[in-house]
């Protein structure tokens, strides 16, 4: 089976050809044309630039991706698309291009969710199931228990902030820099380099004794706010870095206590983790720790596959292929979806 | 109308209570500093609303939908323009057509960051942080 991915529900067009030979997976090709440093610019996103960058990429992308593959169109079985949760006038390019592929090559369209895309970074390799995974990103943050490689269930997530959301919150609330999760971790790590003490600062562990698998973290991003006011501006300054650490170990410490407890509630054989903040070393090691601990299985995508992009797509189109085979009129049933959101 | 509030769940029934006011076609525009209250008021907004999902910060995703049962009202958008520059961006991904629509309420975060597309019939809702968890919720 030979897939071609297309993925651009936020910031970066991207295309992936992906190839099974008796069920074992690999990529031939995984081309992603970022936005990120115009973004940076403006300090945010612009879906205005945003949807004319994957206009004008979205062709060439693929291409490239066909090409680097070496695959003529004609060799594909089958085409998967990102059609949600994302930004609309982003997903609508995608989704459209693929439709349009679809219906000139007359190959079956799979539609993808963004966040299951996410998971199926971890499909590259084979898992023991039942598994359960952590989806952090800037905008999600999501427990998933999964019974096999396509059949699963929301158990949990944020009831307001998403923990990236929480870590540009606070670099933004302490004067550092956009994207705020990278300059969060760094200031971090100063702390622990120069004071072989704990901090001094105590944050909340929000909900992280709630019994439910339910995350928040806007009262962590108020009482950091609390703390720098108490401050004077000198002193803030000093201790900017120790807020940070403590921060950042309150986010950590919630994760890893609420996936562990879920891991346990379901008697998982693996851990899985997911998504943008996937890339902090701080949470992917201390529950790679807790979950070795356990002597459960503990899986993380590769740091390319970690942020958005359609090779993780295309592995989500292959199981979901095998699941139910999809058909050449299936283009018509694919939709953008905007708050599509995993259930 | 000005309201102190100490908890946030006090400010969660001032939203609720407010929605009583509201006939549909409403655009709220929320303006405060992070942390001072503007989520957990649109929370309230969609409790008062009959919304069944969880509320969550759009800051990220610029914008989510959600179906309200309340009379004529049968949907709340909630939006956040905490990373955007100017109206334009909002312009461009279709909020006019939300704006217009006497079956919904539109909720804008950070709106003081695309006064250049508020309506006329804007409701302008000014958020502060009081000491400790005291906020200060100014209903124009
Ligand atoms: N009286 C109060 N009213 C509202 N929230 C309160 C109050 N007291 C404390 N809080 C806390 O303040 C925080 C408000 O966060 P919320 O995310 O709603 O703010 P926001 O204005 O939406 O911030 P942002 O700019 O990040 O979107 C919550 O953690 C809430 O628990
Ligand atoms: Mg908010």
């Amino acid at each position: 089976m030979i897939i071609l991915a297309i993925e651009t529900s936020c910031d970066e067009t991207s295309a992936s050809v992906l190839k099974s030979t008796g069920g074992r997976l690999e990529l031939l090709s995984n081309v992603v044309s970022s936005q990120i440093d115009i973004h940076k610019q403006y300090g945010g996103v612009v879906p205005e630039v945003a949807a004319r960058h994957h206009v004008q990429n979205i062709n060439p992308v693929i291409m490239e991706a066909l090409e680097t593959a070496k695959i003529k169109p004609q060799k594909l079985s089958y085409l998967a698309v990102v059609s949600g949760p994302g930004l609309i006038t982003s997903l609508i390019v995608g989704v459209e291009a693929a439709k349009a592929l679809s219906v000139a090559w007359q190959k079956p369209l799979i539609n993808v969710n963004h966040m299951y895309s996410h998971i199926a970074g971890n499909f590259l390799s084979k898992v023991e199931f039942p598994a359960v995974c952590l989806v952090v990103s800037g905008g999600h943050t999501e427990l998933v228990l999964l019974k096999n490689y396509s059949q699963f269930k929301k158990i949990g997530q944020t009831v307001d902030d998403a923990a990236g959301e929480a870590f540009d919150k606070v670099a933004k609330l302490l004067g550092l820099g956009y994207p705020g999760g990278p300059a969060v971790a760094l200031k971090a790590t100063e702390f622990l380099i120069s004071n072989f003490q704990f901090s001094k600062i105590s944050l909340p562990r929000p909900l992280i004794n709630s019994g439910d698998f339910n995350f928040s973290f806007s009262g962590l991003k108020t009482a950091v706010l609390y703390t720098a006011q108490k401050m004077k501006k000198k002193e803030l300054e000093q201790r900017t870095s120790e807020i940070c650490y403590e921060f950042q170990q309150a986010v950590v410490d919630v994760l890893v206590g609420k996936t562990m407890k879920a891991a346990q509630k379901h008697k998982v054989k693996t851990v899985l983790m997911a998504g943008g903040v996937a890339a902090n070393k701080k949470l992917r090691e201390s529950l790679r720790e807790s979950v070795e601990a356990k002597g459960l299985k503990f899986g993380v995508p590769e740091f390319r596959l970690c942020t958005d992009n359609a090779a993780m797509v295309a592995i989500a189109g292959y199981y979901l292929a095998k699941k139910k085979r999809p058909s050449r009129d299936d283009w018509k049933k694919v939709k953008v979806n905007p708050n599509w959101e995993l259930k | 109308m000005k309201y102190i509030t100490k908890s946030e769940r006090e400010t969660l029934n001032v939203a609720e209570k407010f929605v009583q006011r509201l006939k549909g076609g409403e655009v709220l525009c929320l303006i405060g500093d992070l942390g001072s209250g503007k989520t957990a008021f649109t929370k309230g907004l969609a409790k008062g609303l009959g919304v069944k999902n969880i509320i969550t910060s759009p800051t990220f995703v610029l914008l989510k939908s959600y179906t309200a049962k309340l009379k004529n009202i049968n949907k709340l958008v909630h939006i956040d323009a905490y990373r955007l520059d100017s109206g334009a961006e909002l312009d461009y991904i279709g909020v006019e057509e939300y704006f217009s629509d006497k079956n919904c309420i539109t909720v804008i975060e950070w709106a003081d960051r695309v006064k250049d597309i508020w309506p006329v019939n804007a409701i302008e809702i000014k958020f502060k942080v009081l000491k400790g968890n005291k906020r200060e919720i100014h209903i124009k």
